[in-house]
C-alpha cells in the first residue's frame, strides 16, 4: 500500500511579505491601468512557480498549480465558455469567500481548451526544479477541474432551454468531458474533479451521476488511445458520511474525501471499506490550528487496510486557499511528518 | 402585527411607517482612507486618525439627517473588516496572515488562540458620540458570536458552538454597556447565518445568550446567503427585525415568506449596493409594493441591502435617498 502525499487543490496566492505581493500588487496596478495584461501573466506565472516549488520542497509528490490564477472555483472554468455571462458575487459554500456568478445566456459550449495551458505551465515548472532525489521519488502535477453538477448548480439561468437543472449539468459535462480529452492528449496522468455541491443537495444525485458519465467516457477514451489517465471525484465542504456508500460506488480512480465535518465519517469508512483508493482529507484545510501527526497517524493506519487499489492520498480537506501562506505550508509540511509517523 | 410597535413605543421610540435605515457601513471619504494608510505606516499617530475618524462621521450623521433617515447609524468610519475589528479589541484573539476574500481583496483573518473575554466597551464610546450629534436614534452595531466564530480561525476552543457561545458571552456585556449607555436599537449582525443550515441551532442558541432579558430593540442583518435551507428556522432567532438582502436576489425570499409566513419585523433591503447603477424610483417602489404583497405595512422597515462601503461617497448617498424617498411614497 501506497501512502501517497497529494494537495487536495489551491493554494495561497499572497502571503504577508513584500515578495509574495507580487500579484497583488500588480493586479491592482492593472485595474489602475499602470501595468498590462502581460505584466498580469508574469506575476501569475511567477506566484505559479512559487506554489509549485512549496508544495515540491515540502515533499508534496501529487501536487497542483495552486490554482494561483482562478478568481474563482466557479468563474475560471464557466467564464471560458460561451453562452456564459459573469455576473455578480455569491458566497461560495461556508468559506466566506465569493464567487462571481455564471449566468447562462445560451447553452454553455467549449469553444477552446480551458485550463490545458495551465497544466503544461505547471509541468514546465515543475521539471525546472532541482529536486536532488530524481529516481527516488515520482513528483506530478494533478490538474483540477470543478465539476458540472456543481457548476450548474451554482449557475443562474437566462435562457429557458437551460432552465432545468439535467439540461445545465449536460451542457457543462459535454464541455468539461472535451476538456479531459485534451488535457489526457497533453499528458495529463491525474485530473481531480471537484464536486462540493453533490453532498450539500444529495436529492440531485440522478443529475450528479449523469453529469459525471461523460467525463469517465472521456477518460476512457484517451486510456483506449494508450494513456495513463486517473480521474479522481473529490468533495468536500461537508459531511459526506450520510452518501458514503452511494460515493464509494462512482466509477472513477480515486474519492477524496473531507474528514473534518464528522468524526464518524472515519467510523463509517472503516467498517464499509472503499473498492478504489480514496483521497484522506484528515487535515483541515480550513483551520491555522496544526494537528498532532502521532493522532492522525492513527485514523490512516486505521483506514489503510480497508482500501482497495494498493494506494490512498494523503492531503488537506480542501483547497489551502482559505489559510495564510505560512499556514498553508505548515499544513503541507504536517502531511510528511503524518506519514512518516504511519509508517514508523 | 403589532407586538413590536409597542416594544418600539415602550422603549420611548415613535418612528414612522416604513422607517428608513441602513445595514452599517457608509463609504470612507478619500482624506480617511489616506489617513488610514498613513496610520499603518506609522505617519501620523492614533489621536490625529480618531481625529478625522470623528469627522467623518460626523459628516455621516448630518448627511443622514439632511437625507430625513428615521434610524442612523455611525457609518464605521473607525472600523475596517466588520469581523477583524473586535478581533483586534477583545483578549483572546490574534491577528492572523492575510486571507483572501475574493478576486484581489485580501484581509488579516483572526486566530482565536486564547479564552475570549470582554475588555469593557468597544463601541460604546463611538455610539455616544454618534447619538450626541443627532436628536434621531442610532442603531448601537455588534458582529453575532456565531459570524464571528465562522469567520475566525480557532486554534483555542474545542469545537464551533463552544466558541460561540464564549463569544455571545462577551457580545451579551457589549450589549449590556451600550444599553446602559443609552442605545435602545442594537443590530447585532449574522451574515453568516446560513452557511451551515445544520448549525442554525448555534447560531439561535448564541443569540438567546446576547439578547435574552435584554431591554432594546433587536435587528439581526444577513446577506449573500441560501436562506431556503434555514427558513423557516431562522425565524427562531431571538430578535424583533430581520435586516434581509432582498434585491441583489430578485426578490426569490417573498417566495419563501409566501410558503412560510414572515413573522418579524423586516428591514427590506430595496437597493442593490453591489452594483454602482442607482434603481430609478419606479423600480425601488415596485420592491415596497411586493414586500407589501406579503407583509404588513407596520412591519416592514425600508434600507439598503447591505452595507454601503463599497460605493462612492456620491452612490451611497444617492442609494439612501431613493430609500428615504421610496419610503415617503407610500407613508402618502
Ligand atoms: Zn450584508
Amino acid at each position: 500500500m501506497k501512502l501517497i502525499i497529494a494537495n487536495t487543490g489551491s493554494y495561497p496566492r499572497a502571503g504577508d511579505s513584500p515578495e509574495l505581493q507580487t500579484l497583488r500588487k500588480t493586479i491592482a496596478a492593472v485595474d489602475r491601468g499602470e501595468m498590462t495584461s502581460a505584466d498580469l501573466a508574469d506575476a501569475e506565472n511567477e506566484m505559479t512557480r512559487r506554489a509549485i516549488e512549496e508544495q515540491a520542497r515540502a515533499g508534496v509528490e501529487l501536487l497542483t498549480d495552486g490554482q494561483i490564477r482562478w478568481h474563482d472555483p466557479i468563474s475560471h472554468l464557466a467564464g471560458k465558455l460561451a453562452g456564459v455571462k459573469i455576473n455578480g458575487l455569491l458566497r461560495f459554500f461556508d468559506t466566506n469567500t465569493y464567487f462571481r456568478q455564471p449566468v447562462l445566456m445560451g447553452k454553455p459550449e467549449r469553444k477552446g481548451p480551458l485550463v490545458v495551458e495551465e497544466y503544461r505551465f505547471a509541468c514546465n515548472a515543475l521539471g525546472q526544479i532541482p529536486t536532488g532525489r530524481e529516481g527516488t521519488v515520482r513528483v506530478a502535477v494533478k490538474q483540477v477541474l470543478t465539476g458540472p453538477y456543481t457548476l450548474a448548480k451554482l449557475s443562474l439561468v437566462e435562457d429557458p432551454a437551460m432552465q432545468p437543472l439535467e439540461a445545465r449539468a449536460e451542457a457543462y459535462a459535454a464541455a468539461l468531458a472535451d476538456e479531459v480529452k485534451a488535457l489526457g492528449e497533453s499528458g495529463a496522468e491525474f485530473i481531480q474533479v471537484d464536486e462540493p455541491a453533490i453532498i450539500q443537495v444529495p436529492n440531485d444525485w440522478g443529475v450528479f451521476t449523469q453529469a459525471l458519465e461523460p467525463l469517465i467516457r472521456a477518460r476512457d477514451a484517451v486510456r483506449k488511445a494508450g494513456r495513463k489517465l486517473q480521474l479522481a471525484l473529490y468533495a468536500y465542504f461537508h459531511n459526506p458520511a450520510p452518501f458514503y456508500e452511494k460515493l464509494a460506488q462512482l466509477p472513477v480512480d480515486a474519492l477524496g474525501l473531507d474528514f473534518t465535518y464528522d468524526a464518524t465519517l472515519v467510523d463509517v469508512v472503516a467498517a464499509a471499506g472503499s473498492p478504489r483508493p480514496l483521497g484522506l482529507g484528515l487535515v483541515d484545510g480550513r483551520n491555522t490550528k496544526l494537528e498532532s501527526p502521532t493522532e492522525v497517524a492513527r485514523v490512516v493506519e486505521r483506514l489503510l487496510p480497508k482500501i482497495k487499489g494498493e494506494r490512498a492520498y494523503l492531503g488537506p480537506s480542501s483547497g489551502l486557499e482559505y489559510l495564510p501562506r505560512d499556514g498553508a505550508a505548515a499544513k503541507l509540511e504536517l502531511l510528511g511528518k503524518i506519514r512518516a509517523a504511519v509508517n514508523g | 402585527m403589532t407586538m413590536s410597535r409597542e416594544k418600539l413605543k415602550k422603549l420611548g421610540l415613535e418612528l414612522p411607517l416604513f422607517p428608513t435605515t441602513s445595514v452599517g457601513s457608509f463609504p470612507k471619504p478619500d482624506y480617511l482612507v489616506k489617513a488610514r494608510a498613513d496610520f499603518n505606516k506609522g505617519r501620523i499617530n492614533r489621536e490625529q486618525l480618531s481625529e478625522l475618524e470623528r469627522k467623518a462621521t460626523a459628516f455621516w450623521i448630518e448627511k443622514q439627517e439632511e437625507l430625513g433617515v428615521d434610524v442612523l447609524v455611525d457609518g464605521e468610519q473607525y472600523r475596517g473588516d466588520m469581523v477583524a475589528y473586535f478581533a483586534e479589541i477583545i483578549p483572546g484573539f490574534s491577528k492572523g496572515g492575510l486571507v483572501r476574500s475574493y478576486g484581489n481583496r485580501y484581509y488579516h483573518k483572526p486566530i482565536i488562540t486564547g479564552a475570549v473575554s470582554w475588555p469593557g466597551p468597544i463601541t460604546v464610546e463611538w455610539w455616544k458620540y454618534a447619538q450626541g450629534l443627532t436628536k434621531k436614534p442610532v442603531k448601537g452595531m455588534l458582529t453575532g458570536p456565531y459570524t464571528v466564530m465562522d469567520w475566525s480561525f480557532n486554534e483555542h476552543y474545542s469545537d464551533r458552538r463552544t466558541t460561540s457561545l464564549a463569544l455571545a458571552d462577551v457580545i451579551r456585556k457589549e450589549v449590556e454597556a451600550l444599553i446602559a449607555a443609552g442605545c435602545k436599537i442594537i443590530q447585532i449582525d449574522e451574515p453568516a447565518l446560513s452557511v451551515r443550515p445544520e448549525e442554525l441551532p448555534i447560531a439561535i442558541e448564541a443569540m438567546h445568550r446576547v439578547t435574552d432579558g435584554m431591554n432594546a430593540y433587536f435587528i439581526t442583518h444577513a446577506c449573500y446567503g441560501a436562506f431556503e435551507h434555514i427558513y423557516p428556522g431562522m425565524l427562531e432567532v431571538p430578535v424583533d427585525n430581520f435586516d434581509l438582502e432582498m434585491s441583489n436576489s430578485d426578490l426569490n425570499m417573498l417566495n419563501l415568506f409566501r410558503s412560510q409566513p414572515f413573522t418579524k419585523d423586516i428591514s427590506f433591503g430595496v437597493v442593490d449596493v453591489h452594483t454602482h447603477v442607482l434603481e430609478d424610483a419606479e423600480k425601488v417602489n415596485e420592491r415596497v409594493r411586493q414586500a407589501l404583497t406579503i407583509l404588513p405595512k407596520e412591519r416592514i422597515w425600508v434600507d439598503p441591502d447591505c452595507g454601503l462601503k463599497t460605493r462612492t461617497v456620491e452612490e451611497a448617498l444617492a442609494k439612501l435617498r431613493a430609500c428615504v424617498e421610496a419610503a415617503r411614497a407610500f407613508r402618502n
